[in-house]
């Protein structure tokens, strides 16, 4: 495939490591290749050798902290390299809850021995882990999350029940970070907490859903009942919960961009390969301002939310929790954006050979989709950018 | 004592690119981005693994070329070289076969070395004779096109493989390789090591650095000259046999009626 060009490239944007590092997560992303994602998506199995090797290239744990075996870096970098992975045809979906999410709270919130046990794994990539927040009564809405804890009187450990919805990689993640609730024992009222369920808990229960996503990570429903926790599963300080949430989401947000972003680069660059060649009249059918404007459109509009994903990265990376937390709401949204519509044209362009398997675009249509809808769907961040950004009175 | 690797990577135009000629009929470097070359890749790569089996070993990589050249040094740097040399100087515009391994080594002399790794050819230029060249300026052994390569007691040894047979060839220290793209897919540089890369050292020389007269590199003291340079015309398309049945005689067809067979 011929690399379309970018404002990307020039040296002045970005520095030299993080230039070095697109280029050569690009080259790695290129070797492995949409064919085997999709070949992979086919047979049923994970992407692990690439996963495995990026890893050991250390791309996977780039954000976490050196002394943990991590690469130092931010997330300005752990979304290059989703971002560049996604451009080559194969992301790493699990690099959005895994090291982002779940990585980023550990670090920051994790007690001692949490993070000696979690967090090497992280950035070698020998251990994963999925992040639930989502519930079949609650939704959008996080303020209804019931999953509750409570504290087991025998053990000093935790007993948790609830539902959670639409988890991502539960099957192969050897933990879930489930975000619940427990009682503040000063108030009685409700505060969120954050638990670590290792996949192997007797009574941790996990259903695999049907999705019409061509994806090698799938999506699960989890069932806890009483389920017993030992103490240490609480992952930091009781209080902390919100702060950790928090933490979490805005990495959360920037790296559904990062892959929103890729899956769009992805699919214009097929779209412009094929518009160059394929000759229908007297010229290539790129020569066609109709096929021609719409790439060109998509492709501004890429480049525009990579911009907003960058400015979201450096600011959560800066430490302004607050002003990242706009730009990557901005950032996701438009990202998802501009990859629906970048697929969609791609898709178009192809005509018919749009819709075949041998090209492979048209199971981008569902997958595009997702980051209109995850983690936070168009119409919150839109609720959310009314109310905080504009200051108009709050509808949610 | 610790093996002293060099390690002669160029820079060169991204084939990828719409490469062309500048007026003076040289490369016309401003108009393609440039990389390190790949077929160096392997080179560095090779010289990454002997490092790594020896007890001590320091690995220099070094160019000839201009100032974006440095990008080549930074690649290998990041796959895991422990230094550069950086060759720079406006009188080496132009410079041809001659020119570029006396410029090589002078500077590997200068380094100081016990092996010399490079490519097979450069992906430009593509003249093959660089590493041969540079054997005999410095006066030491080369073993050239190796698809297999280890440095034990002193000795350099490697396999060549030819058309007919593949020959186990050696050379005692110091001496010259040349790798093949057949000596193993080489590594993405690291995290870390794209990291660390900055913080090693780059050494600038110039001509005058090296005691070399401007006089015999550059166009003016190349011992050929470019006439003539043409585009290559556009490939006609090609045909496309369909298989309904007769596919492979038509396809036996197509060869023999090309003298192919
Ligand atoms: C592929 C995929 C992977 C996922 N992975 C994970 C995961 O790993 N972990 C996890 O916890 N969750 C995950 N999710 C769940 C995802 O975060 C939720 O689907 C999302 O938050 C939306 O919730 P919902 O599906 O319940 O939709 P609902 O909340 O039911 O919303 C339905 C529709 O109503 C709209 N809507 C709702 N409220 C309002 C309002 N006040 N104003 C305007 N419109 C409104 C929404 O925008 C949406 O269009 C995943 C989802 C998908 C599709
Ligand atoms: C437009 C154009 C015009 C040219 N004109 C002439 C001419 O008039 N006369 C002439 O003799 N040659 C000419 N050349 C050849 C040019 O000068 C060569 O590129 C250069 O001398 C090195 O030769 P090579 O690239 O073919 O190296 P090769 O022999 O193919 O390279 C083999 C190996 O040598 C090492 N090496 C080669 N060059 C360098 C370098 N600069 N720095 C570090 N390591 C290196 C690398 O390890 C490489 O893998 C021309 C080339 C071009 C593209």
């Amino acid at each position: 495939m011929t690399t379309t060009g970018s404002t990307f490239d020039s040296a002045l944007l970005e520095t030299e490591e993080r230039r070095a590092l697109r280029k050569a997560v690009g080259a790695l992303g290129r070797r492995y290749g949409r064919d085997y994602f999709t070949a992979a998506v086919r047979e049923g199995r994970q992407t692990d050798e690439l996963w495995q090797e990026a890893a050991s290239l250390g791309y996977l744990g780039v954000n976490l902290p050196e002394e943990y075996g991590g690469g130092g870096g931010g997330l300005a970098e752990l979304s290059i390299v989703l971002e560049e992975l996604g451009a080559a045809g194969c992301p790493l979906l699990l690099l959005v809850v895994s090291p982002a999410i779940c990585g980023t709270v550990l670090a920051r919130f994790g007690t001692d021995a949490q993070r000696q046990r979690w967090l090497p794994g992280l950035a070698d990539g020998s251990l994963r882990i999925a992040f639930g927040i989502t519930e079949p009564d609650a939704g959008s809405n996080s303020h209804r999350i019931t999953t509750t804890a409570r504290r087991d009187p025998a053990t000093g450990g935790w007993l948790l029940t609830g539902r959670k919805v639409f988890v991502s990689g539960v099957d192969i993640a050897d933990a879930t970070l489930i975000v619940g609730r427990t009682e503040d024992a000063r108030t009685g009222k409700l505060k969120p907490c954050l638990f670590l369920v290792e996949r192997d808990t007797p009574g941790f229960d996990f259903r695999q859903i049907d999705m019409e996503l061509s994806a090698p990570e799938k999506q699960f429903q989890l069932f806890l009942d009483d389920v017993a926790l030992p103490a240490d599963a609480l992952v930091g300080d009781e209080d902390a919960g919100l702060l950790q949430l928090f933490a979490g989401l805005n990495p959360e947000r920037v790296m559904t961009a990062a892959f929103s972003v890729g899956m769009g680069r992805y699919a214009v660059g097929r779209a412009v390969d094929y518009a160059r060649t394929r000759q229908v009249w007297s010229a290539p059918i790129g020569g066609h301002q109709a096929i021609a404007h719409p790439l060109a459109q998509a492709h501004i509009e890429l480049e525009l939310a990579r911009l907003m994903t960058q400015k979201a990265a450096y600011l959560y990376d800066a430490g302004d929790d607050m002003g990242a937390g706009e730009a990557a709401n901005m950032a996701k949204y438009a990202a998802a954006e501009a990859c629906a519509k970048a697929v969609d044209q791609a898709v178009h362009t192809l005509g018919g050979n749009g819709l075949t398997a041998e090209y492979g675009l048209a199971s981008l249509l569902t997958a595009s989709r997702v980051g209109r809808i995850a983690p936070v769907s168009r119409e919150m961040i839109l609720n959310f950018v009314s109310h905080h950004s504009l200051g108009l009175p709050k509808s949610y | 004592m610790s093996l002293r690797i060099v390690v002669a990577v160029k820079y060169v135009p991204d084939a990828t690119g719409d490469r062309h000629f500048a007026d003076d009929l040289t490369t016309d470097r401003d108009a393609v981005d440039g990389l390190l070359s790949e077929l160096d890749e392997y080179a560095v790569e090779q010289a990454l693994q002997i490092a790594e089996a020896a007890d001590d070993a320091e690995i220099t990589v070094l160019t000839v070329g201009p100032a974006d050249a440095k990008d080549a040094l930074r690649k290998a740097l990041s796959m895991g070289a422990d230094k550069a040399v950086h060759v720079e100087d406006d009188a080496l515009h132009g410079t041809d076969v001659m020119g570029t391994s006396l410029v090589l080594a002078k500077a590997i002399e200068h380094a100081g070395f016990d092996l010399v790794v490079t490519g097979m050819a450069s992906t430009d230029g593509t003249a093959g004779v660089v590493p041969a060249l540079l054997a005999e300026r410095l006066g030491i052994p080369q073993v050239t096109l190796l698809s297999e390569v280890a440095v034990s007691g002193g000795k350099v040894t490697g396999r060549r493989d030819g058309d007919a047979a593949s020959e186990q060839v050696e050379a005692s220290l110091p001496a010259l390789v040349s790798v093949t793209d057949q000596s193993g897919e080489a590594r993405y540089p690291s995290f870390k090591g794209i990291m660390a890369a900055k913080k090693k050292p780059v050494e600038a020389l110039d001509l005058s650095d090296l005691g070399i007269d401007a006089a015999d590199v550059g166009l003016a003291g190349a011992w050929t000259a470019v006439q003539e340079a043409a585009a290559r015309p556009a490939r006609s398309a090609g045909t496309i046999v369909k298989d309904e049945g007769e596919g492979g005689k038509q396809l036996a067809a197509f060869l023999a009626e090309h003298k192919f067979i």
